[in-house]
């Protein structure tokens, strides 16, 4: 080849990548290293200015806290939009944009306070016509805002009003004892930027989402990052990041890496990872209760599951500290589950049998229930590495009471679909998580008879009953012993075994501080950015 | 010529056709439903059934398919069923990273294994041969996900010279940056391409060489390198045209698994988001835009071979 066309073939390497250069630009973004940040190390006091990069595992979808239901894009929402209040551990609200919210003598009615002088990201005032409109968005069943379910009652949806510019006043068809929980999922949505538009979701304002949180947006390369910067008129106070990049890292390791090399500044870590990560000693380790149960289901419709004692008997043939301690690593990431609530939700109980390791106690129950030589199947997915090592464990102390167990690692698309199938019938075990919140209303979803997410198809009219009067029961005391029936009847009759209350591992560059202040939060890692600071 | 390629392109449209509606088919056999990515324990069973009215699939399939196949013909490739943004904005938006870290890829391969390859060819079962060889296997047999961490490893934690992830710096908007981050896909990408055309160029570089015409050239006293690259160099084109023409489709769809570990913003890391997302309107517009270019390469290699080796008429 003559040098000439070296030359050529050169320069169209060159070209290629600069066409890469060329495209999916922006707005120009701001170098972070010209940021008023100070990176004095070691002092520990807060300083303002500098960047946080924060690893998620894909794009966001919609940046709209009405559509927000995957991880990713809850995360980002938190920081972009404020909510009304927040329910803390205890049931306390924690006001954020309101300052006040009273109930009605008879419950159904909640005056809605908002605080003075809020405003939007653009410098539009927050007001009750933003309230009631994103209200009034959530019902339209036209806009399938994901949120609705948790705002009518019955069938009947409740209404909303507006008093005055600061006043909401929130009408219910019944008393709602989960309703206060509920209203703290909201994150107003501004009715000067949305209004007229027929599809919230499809809209193209989302692409440039105005929020009232204490960022706000400033840029989108899809595949790449989303990046706010602070909202400076933020009613809480300004941030001391100048800004927070949420970095998209496809791969867990290789982004484990990115985190080592400083192009990640904050990851939430498998516990298999932390060890490796910890002795680095770039880093801070928050370990904190997710708010997650990890359990096994166990499916009705199967006949040799039918029968509660085998389902019990598998539950004294199982031994929980051994599951963590082989699929966590340690017992340091992950409790013993001892109810189908997480520790965070209110009226959580373990009043209630436990069923401890006992492979003698379980082989004289199947014995008794004449299921002995059992040979059950138990799916788990295949991407899950926890999953798959207490499969392995699960297999092998079942095997001791004489039950053959058949692993069936699948797709967890496919694993999904098959265990919301109410006629399932192609495993007998698998495993499953969730986290619902500290509303325990909400936990009846997953067990109600005809309920969508009853990924056991258990059926029990009394218990359907109890979670209804426990939702409309308004004393405290009483509610709390309708809620420990329930945990009790669910444990009696063994409906899921509960493994582990997992914790969540965020890896956090040491530089950074304001650790405790920023709140570790189940879902969003921390529930306030606004408080990290560089040191 | 101009009659050859519109019988050409004319002739791909039922195939083209008939790949839709395998691809279509194939995703909604495929086990999972995309609606429940939307779906909260707050939904009854009328708002899930909303949700699949308002992305269309509460129709029977041929009516999903009827429905995508005559907005395609109007230019629009539907909305994503994640993020509700246009498929095609989506793919024009991850096009130029694919195409520039896969152009790049695919150019670095050919300049390391045409010479590689005519070399090995001419010390055929020699060291050097075998060496080069054996380099061929490993590179076919390592995993790139494999080589990409342990390249990541070396040089973005350990050396510290090169970044690991992503296509740029933040907040930063030069070429010179792209081009950094370029440079640890792109060697993976490059090292699987050119173990995998060696072994393809080197065997027709070999039966070149047992050609008469070359046997004339040693006859009148040129040397090695004079024959190769004066005379085995232009014979050896054909395969080289085929291996481009098969590239095309790569040039688009990217790089699964390579963009995937490098977190690279393009149409691969899109295509496996989508898989795992059911996004069957992505998914469908990445497959039937990598069977254009696939049909698109085909023809240019077709045409390309005629210009090269004018004994191959592409007329007839």
């Amino acid at each position: 080849m003559k040098r000439k066309n070296i030359w050529i073939t050169g320069l169209l390497s060159l070209l290629v990548l600069f066409m890469s250069a060329c495209g999916n630009s922006s707005t120009p973004a701001q170098d972070p290293n010209s940021t008023s940040s100070t990176t004095a190390e070691g002092t520990g006091q807060p300083k303002d200015g500098g960047n946080i990069i924060i690893a998620v595992h894909e794009d966001p979808r919609v940046l709209n806290p009405l559509y927000s239901n995957d991880r990713v894009t809850l995360t980002i929402n938190q920081s972009l939009f404020a909510p009304l209040y927040t329910i803390e551990d205890g049931g306390e609200k924690k006001f954020v944009l309101a300052e006040s919210l009273t109930p009605s003598e008879d419950f159904l009615t909640y005056t809605l306070k908002l605080r003075e002088g809020l405003t939007w990201h653009d410098g539009q005032s927050l007001t009750a016509d933003d309230i009631v409109y994103t209200m009034n968005s959530i019902l339209d069943e036209k806009q399938n805002s994901s949120q609705r379910g948790s705002f009518v009652f019955n069938g009947k949806p409740l209404t909303v009003k507006k008093v005055d510019d600061r006043t909401v006043e929130f009408v219910l068809p019944q008393s709602s004892a989960s309703f206060e929980a509920m209203l703290a999922t909201l994150k107003p949505i501004p009715e000067h930027v949305f209004e007229g538009g027929t599809d919230l979701e499809k809209s193209g304002k989302n692409s440039n989402p105005i929020g009232s949180g204490p960022f706000k947006f400033k840029e989108y390369r899809p595949g790449e990052y989303v990046t706010l910067e602070r909202f400076d008129n933020y009613f809480g106070g300004k941030a001391h990041l100048d800004s927070v990049t949420y970095r998209i890292a496809k791969d867990p390791n290789a982004a484990n890496l990115a985190l080592q090399n400083g192009e990640l500044n904050m990851r939430k870590i498998d516990p298999a990872d932390h060890n490796k990560l910890n002795g680095t000693g770039k880093f801070n380790m928050v370990i904190y209760p997710e708010g997650r149960l990890n359990y096994m289901v166990y499916n009705f419709n199967i006949d040799a599951l039918k029968k509660k004692e085998v389902r019990q008997a598998i539950g004294y043939a199982l031994d929980k500290n051994e599951l963590i301690a082989t699929a966590y690593g340690s017992s340091e990431f992950a409790e013993p589950g001892t109810s189908i609530f997480t520790p965070d939700t209110q009226y959580q109980s373990a009043d209630h049998e436990q069923y401890n390791y006992n492979a003698d106690k379980a082989k004289e129950m199947l014995k008794a229930a004449g299921a002995e030589n059992l040979k059950l199947r138990l799916a788990y997915a295949n991407s899950n590495k926890i999953q798959e090592a207490q499969a392995l464990v699960i297999q092998q102390k079942l095997k001791e009471v004489s039950i053959e167990v058949e692993l069936m690692p699948l797709d967890s698309t496919a694993y999904s679909n098959m265990s919301l199938d109410p006629n399932n019938t192609k495993f007998d075990l698998s495993f499953n998580g969730y986290i619902m919140g500290v509303e325990p209303d909400a936990y009846k979803s997953l067990y109600l008879s005809d309920a969508a997410y009853n990924y056991s198809h258990y059926k029990n009219a009394d218990l359907d009953k109890l979670w209804d009067q426990a939702a409309v029961e308004m004393d405290t005391a009483k509610r709390a012993e309708l809620y420990k029936q329930i945990q009790q009847t669910i444990a009696d009759d063994m409906v899921v075994y509960p493994i582990a209350f997992d914790k969540a591992i965020i890896a956090v560059d040491k530089r950074y501080g304001g650790l405790d202040e920023a709140r570790p939060k189940p879902v969003f890692m921390f529930e306030d950015l606004s408080k990290l600071y560089l040191n | 010529m101009q009659k050859y390629i519109l019988r050409r392109v004319l002739q791909a449209i039922p195939l083209l056709w008939f790949i839709s509606i395998v691809s279509f088919a194939l995703i909604k056999l495929a086990p999972g439903d995309p609606v429940l990515s939307f779906v909260t324990p707050d939904m009854d069973a009328e708002a899930v059934e909303r949700v699949r009215q308002s992305l269309g699939l509460d129709q029977p399939i041929y009516i999903q398919y009827w429905i995508w196949l005559k907005n395609v013909f109007m230019g629009n490739l539907g909305y994503s069923v994640s993020n509700h943004r246009p498929v095609l904005t989506l793919i024009v938006e991850r096009l130029p990273a694919t195409i520039g870290l896969m152009g790049s890829a695919l150019l670095l391969s050919l300049i390391i294994s045409i010479p590689l390859s005519m070399y090995a060819a001419s010390r055929q079962n020699r060291p050097a041969d075998r060496v080069l060889g054996l380099i061929s296997y490993i590179g076919i047999s390592i995993p790139s996900f494999w080589f990409g961490i342990m390249l990541i490893y070396l040089f973005a934690v350990k050396l510290n010279w090169l970044p690991s992830m992503g296509m740029r710096t933040i907040g930063v908007d030069s070429i010179w940056d792209i081009m950094k981050h370029g440079i640890l896909p792109c060697t993976v990408l490059a090292f699987m391409n050119v173990s995998v055309y060696m072994r393809y160029i080197r065997s027709h570089t070999i039966s070149q060489l047992e050609e008469d015409y070359v046997q004339i050239q040693y006859a009148y006293g040129a040397t090695q390198g004079t024959v190769l690259r004066r005379h085995v160099l232009k014979n050896v084109l054909l395969p080289i045209i085929t291996i481009l023409g098969m590239s095309f489709p790569e040039l688009i769809a990217g790089a699964f698994i390579t963009e995937s570990v490098f977190s690279w913003p393009g149409m691969g890391l899109l295509g496996i988001n989508s898989v795992f997302s059911l996004d069957y309107p992505v998914i469908m517009g990445i497959t039937m835009i990598s069977s254009v270019m696939l049909v698109i390469g085909n023809l240019v290699a077709d045409v390309l071979y005629g210009v090269v080796d004018p004994r191959i008429k592409t007329m007839g």
